[in-house]
């Protein structure tokens, strides 16, 4: 396992036009941690996690991967070059609540694309180091199917493959299990929990409480653009002070209580 | 009375004359599809000057007849001082007429990938042209077959026009073949079964290789 990266994130705020999504976000992420982002829908959770890797461009502020600054450079100067943002996004894996994988491709081609694109690697070697990774997530007897033929949960879990095999220091998961039938989210949990339990840093928006309580070791709470808490995941999740994540937990534990 | 042997005699000639239909039909395909990729570029530029130089090119390729823009070329080319056979003129204009549908074909096609289909290979750090040829226009191309297709098939008939500046393809040749035996209908009867032939084929070829190219 390579080295895991810490993120900072300061000051950050972002636009829409003139609707302010994220506002004066403060945010340590330490190495070889998880951190989950809950918070209602439409409180900024994608967004701010889609500045991590300057998916989306943040407008003021600065978010810090191992102490550097990823999309300008310098804070609130020039945008940095496209070679330098693909050598830092090349670091840093994401995983997505659609899984986005390219569907014309196997399993195993799917995962060796970035491999022989951005890493360079020779066909046959990318193919190897792919077979690898899809065995590492339980997938070496589907690596010759196209994304169509497996279940949601393959799917996201060969979506996960893509991005580990590139080494990253750091994982983005974008609500990851939103997307899957209930039978199906045990396995990507898995998955992620062997992930986190081999030290890589993670940040995890996602809606699964129990994830949540037992794999992170913090949790931060958005709403309407602000961060309105960062703790251990036994203070704000059982016993929060602020009144919005009150409410937010009770309607969640009035959902899944049926 | 039809008559069922001046019917099948009227097929060799025609058969002949068909090479031009093809010509006529897959070079202005083969030369659209570059052309309307070039368009599609502009279409799909940042800059609001090249969308506009596309809009204008689509707009008035698809606005006017193909008969009328057949005439300007076959009869613009010698005022600017290019005197070239009629087939010649027959092709450029069938090109660019293909070229104003390709690119609006094409401009769906991307236009109709998941947002996520480019941002999964911008966030592993892959290349812009590298998102281009290896996940956006495999999954376009394979997209547009069946339109492209299509497209090809309303080309054959439309290049029945191109008989007017005297191009020998099928209409023209079964004009002739009409006018020589004093029996249209046979004639019309035998280019029909020739246009048909060649479209079922073409259907037929669109069928392999969407069916080749699904995923
Ligand atoms: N591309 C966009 N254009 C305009 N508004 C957006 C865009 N993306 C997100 N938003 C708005 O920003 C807010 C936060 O969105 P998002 O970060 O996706 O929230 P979450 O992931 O917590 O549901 C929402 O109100 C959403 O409508
Ligand atoms: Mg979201």
């Amino acid at each position: 396992m390579v080295e895991a990266s810490s993120v900072e994130i300061r000051k950050v705020n972002k636009y829409y036009g003139d609707f302010h999504a994220l506002k004066d976000i403060d945010l340590s992420i330490p190495p070889g941690k998880v951190t989950c982002l809950i918070g209602p829908s439409g409180s900024g959770k994608s967004s701010l996690l889609r500045c991590i890797n300057f998916l989306e461009e943040y407008d003021s502020g600065e978010v810090l991967i191992d102490g550097k600054l990823i999309g300008y450079e310098t804070p609130g100067g020039r945008r940095m070059s496209r070679r330098k943002l693909r050598q830092m996004r090349s670091t840093i894996g994401m995983v997505f609540q659609q899984f986005n994988l390219w569907p014309h491709m196997t399993a195993q081609e799917n995962v060796a694309e970035g491999l022989r694109r951005v890493r360079g690697l020779r066909k046959a070697e990318a193919m190897e180091r792919a077979a690898q990774a899809l065995d590492r997530v339980g997938l070496s007897d589907r690596m010759a199917n196209h994304p169509a033929r497996l279940s949601g949960g393959q799917q996201q879990r060969v979506a996960i493959a893509r991005a580990v095999a590139m080494d990253p220091r750091l994982m983005l998961f974008d609500e990851p299990t939103s997307a899957l039938d209930p039978e199906l989210v045990g396995e990507v949990l898995n998955v992620m929990k062997a992930l986190a339990a081999g030290g890589m840093t993670m940040v995890v928006v996602t809606h699964e409480m129990g994830f949540a309580a037992h794999v992170a070791d913090q949790v931060a709470f958005l709403d309407a653009g602000e961060l309105v808490g960062v703790d251990a995941p036994a203070r704000i999740l059982r016993e929060p002070e602020d009144p919005r994540i009150q409410s937010f937990l009770r309607t969640y534990h009035e959902r899944n209580v049926i | 009375m039809f008559s069922l042997s001046t019917f099948l005699d009227a097929f060799w000639p025609l058969t002949l004359a068909a090479r031009y239909t093809l010509l006529v039909s897959g070079l202005g395909i083969a030369l659209g599809l570059v052309i309307g990729a070039f368009v599609c570029v502009l279409a799909l530029s940042k800059s609001r000057a090249a969308r506009t130089v596309a809009a204008l090119w689509v707009s008035y390729l698809r606005g006017v007849p193909m008969l009328v823009q057949l005439l300007v070329v076959f009869f613009l080319l010698p005022v600017i001082g290019i005197n070239v056979p009629a087939i010649v003129a027959a092709v450029v204009t069938t090109a660019i007429v293909a070229s104003a549908y390709i690119s609006e074909i094409w401009r769906g096609a991307i236009l109709a990938l998941p947002r996520g289909q480019t941002e999964a290979a911008i966030a592993i750090g892959m290349r812009p042209r590298d998102t281009w040829t290896r996940i956006i226009l495999p999954q376009a191309v394979a997209l547009s077959i069946p339109q492209l297709i299509n497209e090809l098939i309303l080309l054959v008939k439309a290049s029945s026009l191109v008989s007017v500046v005297g191009v020998m393809e099928i209409t023209r040749a079964s004009q002739a073949q009409a006018g020589v035996t004093f029996r249209p209908l046979e004639a019309y009867l035998a280019a029909a079964c020739l246009y048909l032939v060649i479209n079922l084929c073409l259907a037929a070829l669109g069928r392999w290789l969407e069916h080749r190219m699904a995923v």
